[in-house]
């Protein structure tokens, strides 16, 4: 009893109960968070009306009549199943694959003792600095030459070689911290790095690899400028690529426009709402530590 | 060469472990980038199987003669400043009132930080739809409140297209710099907050001297992540104004892109794009030179 | 589980697959059209090609206009591709695919089908203009003109159809004194305004200047008319275009134009039926825009078949179960008022417009293109930018012009 009313007297002390800054504060942040999400809001009202409700209504009244064909309309016309079905066999390929060559490729630079290590470091943390926007023609040019453009392999293959830098960067950070006395005890028995690698380091990085996996995962499932050159055929587009032809070509249907963007955006904003706090740590892990 | 012993040297568990991840790279990421470089210097539609030699024809051209080269330039440098500036300062304040123990702040972080996971594109979708002349957002807000002759050509006016754009942008991307700050300022020290403010020390004065300068890592993290990733902005673009109007809003990702892309003149769009890669590295070579030092000095 | 007959299952199934892949693919490569009855059609040639060759499987990939040229000058570089392609048939765009080497030669297959016979004679006007032997087969001829909304001009009190440019200048005055809008664009697509241009130059420069000047072969920033026209341009964009115009497209321009927003739209035959998908026939008219000159506004589109096509002969099969009068007649009216099969016409129970649309046709002394289709890709998107400027009051007419020739001169 005595303890709690201690702790009690002590934040009083420190901050008196009620402060009227950090009400005004709360307001202003909360008005603010309405702004924020007031997009959201407005394009999915917009995806549910009438084309006559959209010209005559409110921006942010509901919908009298819930037009629900928008989203089927939008559906068949921008080719969504396709497109959707396109975007999961990449995402779930590229995603635990690339991540898979990171961490080995992580783990021996910064495990194995070798003459090259620390320049090919500095190789590959090139790549994280400079924007792959330089390289589309040429990139186009090399799959093109290897007869990969639309193909799964032939985007596949780039988002691999452009999820390496930063993956292995953060990992790189990661297992280097990892105490010598965990590894070492195992180098001894005889164990080769790979089952160091698989027995030690990858059930110690596990929260790690969890955070990049969901970060990947978001970037690869967005991704559109690379998707933009390397897919040309519309039966191998990408949701993005869906989404952006959708506009070019539908533009002047609003309702279905907005159940475009709707359908787009919602299975990120899912994986979100689910994985969350793995997006925070994965953004923090690496680039705090630097 | 592959007996028992070879295979369980540590150099050939080496090679085994970083081929993958570096064959990818270097085919798939470092070959174009020395491509860019060589292309730059020829002349090629993309038709043709020989690539003629150009010499400094493409960057003599696009530095003299091309009209809008330095419109994307500026607009470059433009666009890079500003976002160093704002979706970090926002993100900031976020990030101060948010670390207050204040009713629902999981919720309104979680609000913040949505947009971030959208796709650009789909952003850029969204924002054209609500920036929309006749049945957008804005105007249809700004026609309730009686402000019709604010109301502008939100993204083909071009005074104000890039602006626009940039709103949408910063929508999008405060929740990135407002996650980065609130995890440095846990490792604000509590106690020398609380040893200020019994001292007597204003709000602004703990925010000025112990606040403040405990972020210094991470605004620095935050400054050149935002500059690297300003100095990609593709997608939204392409798909607010596709660098109108009459190329008013091109920046040089997506001239580079045009270029190469869409007028199928590779050479002077390598060009645009080698000049893009030699100001990314003007920025981010001191970067690294910077972490190098501090990772040496932590050791 | 017998793994013999799973096992031979499998290789039956390869076997079926490979002999599936026998049976021929047939990829073509078109546009997206705004109006159902357009899809409609090629769904129709889709269905009725299928049906009359069994075991083949075409593919009718449509595009948006920008994505359409985009995808295809792509697959030109690479060996991926379509058999048959839609393209405009100017020097600026078809044109650049022929002298590529993109588009097969035709001449076998005109001899064998007797196409040159079939088609309308202003359609094959680029057949054999590029290269050695005859490249495409006509798919659309078109023309474009001003659509008006005949309740508007009633209300601003126009009485009579504009005959010549200056009465058309008179008419948008009185359109904007009641306080309608003459005009609708959308800014974004570029090529929109851009037909305004075109238009404009061809009324300030006549004939042969015109096409001195988008054959690049007369000096913009000497020549006065190109200067007048982009004066003109700047008058038409300051005062009677629909505002804002800069940031839509030209479906929403549609949209508006629809919806009475707007008096007049610069618009194909093509958008007769979107017209009559969208609002009342009736309420609509339309007649050339007054040039001066006779000449008909308009270009042709031809599909081609490519030299990359692995099954050329069943393309060309393609091509002429398209313009063959049976198909012609029964897809009539569904991409413009003229069919490229010279028999097919349009009976008499088709709305006015069409009428309207076939005396144009038949009225016109030669055609002038779009400048899209007459200049080179980087010209154009020059010229788009400059026209752009222009419309939005951020360039001079002689600086414009001056502009254009400086980016021709540089051109090496």
């Amino acid at each position: 009893m005595t303890t709690v009313s201690m702790v009690q007297l002590e934040e009083e002390i420190v901050r008196p109960r009620r402060d009227p800054l950090l009400i005004a504060l709360w307001v202003a942040l909360f008005a603010v968070a309405l702004i924020w999400i007031a997009p959201f809001v407005f394009i999915s009202f917009t995806a549910l009306k009438t084309g006559n409700e959209i010209m005559t209504t409110n921006a942010f009244a509901p919908p009298r009549v819930v037009a629900w064909d928008n989203f089927s309309g939008a559906w068949v016309k921008g080719n969504f199943s396709t497109t959707f079905f396109n975007s999961v066999i990449i995402t779930v390929i590229k995603v635990p694959l690339g991540l898979m060559f990171s961490a080995m490729a992580a783990y021996a630079l910064a495990r194995i003792r070798l003459r090259w290590n620390k320049l090919l470091l500095v190789f590959v943390l090139f790549g994280a600095m400079i924007p792959f926007q330089v390289m589309l023609a040429p990139l186009f040019t090399l799959v093109n030459s290897l007869g990969l453009i639309d193909t799964y392999i032939g985007i596949i293959l780039p988002y691999l070689a452009f999820g390496v830098p930063y993956q292995v960067f953060i990992l790189h950070g990661f297992f280097k911290a990892v105490p010598k006395e965990l590894s070492e005890a195992a180098l001894i028995d005889g164990a080769s790095h790979f089952t160091t690698f698989r027995r030690i380091f990858l059930p110690i990085s596990l929260p790690v690899l969890a955070a990049l996996l969901i970060l990947d995962f978001v970037a690869t499932w967005n991704e559109f400028a690379m998707a933009l050159v390397l897919l040309q055929d519309k039966n191998m587009w990408t949701l993005p690529l869906g989404l952006m032809s959708f506009q070019g070509q539908f533009s002047n249907n609003y309702g279905q426009l907005n159940a475009a963007i709707v359908m787009t955006v919602l299975p990120a904003v899912i994986v979100y709402l689910i994985f969350q706090r793995y997006f925070v740590s994965g953004l923090t892990s690496g680039a705090v530590k630097g | 060469m592959f007996n028992s012993a070879n295979l369980h040297s540590p150099r050939t568990q080496a090679l085994i472990l970083l081929a993958p991840a570096l064959g990818a790279y270097t085919i798939f990421a470092v070959w174009p980038m020395i491509e860019v470089v060589i292309l730059s210097f020829q002349r090629w539609n993309g038709l043709t199987a020989d690539r003629a030699w150009a010499g400094l024809d493409n960057y003599r051209y696009i530095f003299t003669d091309d009209p809008v080269y330095w419109v994307a330039f500026n607009n470059t440098l433009i666009w890079t400043v500003m976002s160093v500036i704002f979706p970090p300062m926002v993100g900031l304040l976020l990030a101060l009132g948010l670390n207050e123990k204040l009713f629902a702040r999981g919720t309104m972080r979680a609000i913040y930080y949505l947009p971030v996971i959208i796709a650009p594109i789909a952003v850029a979708t969204m924002w054209r739809w609500m920036y929309d002349p006749f049945f957008g957002l804005f105007n249809q807000v700004m026609t309730d409140f009686g402000l019709q002759s604010l109301i502008q050509d939100w993204l083909g006016d071009r005074d104000v297209a890039l602006y626009s754009m940039f709103v949408a942008f910063t929508w999008q991307n405060v929740g990135f710099s407002m996650v980065l700050f609130l995890a440095g300022l846990q490792s604000v020290d509590r106690s020398l907050v609380e040893a200020a403010r019994i001292d007597g020390a204003s709000r602004w004065q703990v925010f000025r001297h112990v606040t403040l300068p405990a972020l210094q890592v991470t605004m620095t993290i935050v400054i050149v992540l935002s500059t690297i990733s300003s100095l990609k902005a593709f997608d939204i673009v392409y798909g607010m104004t596709g660098g109108g109007p009459a190329q008013s809003t091109q920046m040089l990702a997506m001239w580079a892109f045009t270029q190469s892309m869409q007028i199928f003149d590779f050479g002077r769009g390598s060009a645009i794009s080698v000049t893009l890669l030699l100001i990314t590295l003007a920025v981010v070579v001191p970067y690294l030179r910077w972490s190098q030092k501090r990772e040496e000095a932590a050791r | 589980m017998n793994y013999g007959k799973i096992a031979a299952g499998l290789i039956a199934s390869a076997g079926l697959v490979a002999g599936a892949a026998q049976a021929e693919d047939l990829t073509v490569w078109t546009l997206n059209y705004s109006s159902e009855a357009q899809v409609a059609a090629l769904d129709a040639a889709e269905a009725r090609f299928e049906e009359t060759h069994p075991g083949v499987n075409v593919d009718i990939v449509k595009r948006g206009t920008d994505e359409h040229k985009t995808a295809l000058r792509v697959a030109a570089g690479s060996d991926t591709g379509p058999d048959v392609y839609f393209m405009w048939a100017g020097l600026g765009l078809g044109g650049e695919y022929v002298k590529a080497g993109l588009s097969r030669d035709l001449t076998d297959y005109y001899a064998k089908y007797g196409w040159k016979d079939r088609v309308s004679t202003p359609s094959l006007a680029f057949v054999e203009a590029f290269g050695p032997g005859m490249n495409g087969a006509p798919y659309r001829f078109t023309g474009e003109a001003i659509y008006y909304n005949k309740g508007l001009y009633e209300k601003a009190g126009i009485t009579e159809e504009p005959k010549t440019y200056d009465e058309l200048v008179a008419a948008a005055k009185k359109l904007k004194e009641a306080g309608i809008p003459a005009f609708t664009f959308g800014g974004t697509v570029n090529w929109h305004v851009m037909r305004l241009m075109d238009v404009l130059l061809e009324t300030t420069c006549g004939v042969e200047t015109h096409d001195a000047l988008t054959g690049m072969e007369a000096d913009w920033s000497t020549t006065p008319c190109a200067a007048d026209a982009f004066k003109e341009l700047k008058m038409w964009s300051t005062d009677y275009i629909l505002a804002p115009f800069m940031g839509i497209d030209n479906r929403q321009s549609t949209n508006l134009f629809l919806t009475n927003r707007a008096a007049m739209m610069l618009e194909g035959d093509w958008q007769v039926n979107v017209i009559k998908e969208g609002a009342k026939l009736e309420d609509f008219a339309v007649y050339p825009f007054p040039t001066g000159t006779d000449r008909l506004y308009g270009f042709a589109e031809y599909l081609y078949i490519s030299t990359k096509s692995k099954n050329p002969d069943l393309a060309a099969e393609f091509l002429d179960m398209f313009s063959s009068t049976e198909f012609q007649d029964q897809i009539k009216g569904a991409f413009g008022a003229l069919s490229v099969n010279k028999s097919v016409e349009l009976g008499d129970d088709v709305p006015e417009l069409y009428k309207t649309w076939k005396d144009i046709f038949a009225n016109a002394k030669g055609t002038f293109v779009n400048g899209d289709q007459a200049f080179p890709l980087d010209v154009t998107t020059e010229y788009f930018r400059i026209i752009n400027e222009v419309a939005s009051g951020n360039m001079e007419p002689q600086a414009a012009a001056d502009a254009m020739q400086a980016f021709i001169s540089k051109r090496s």
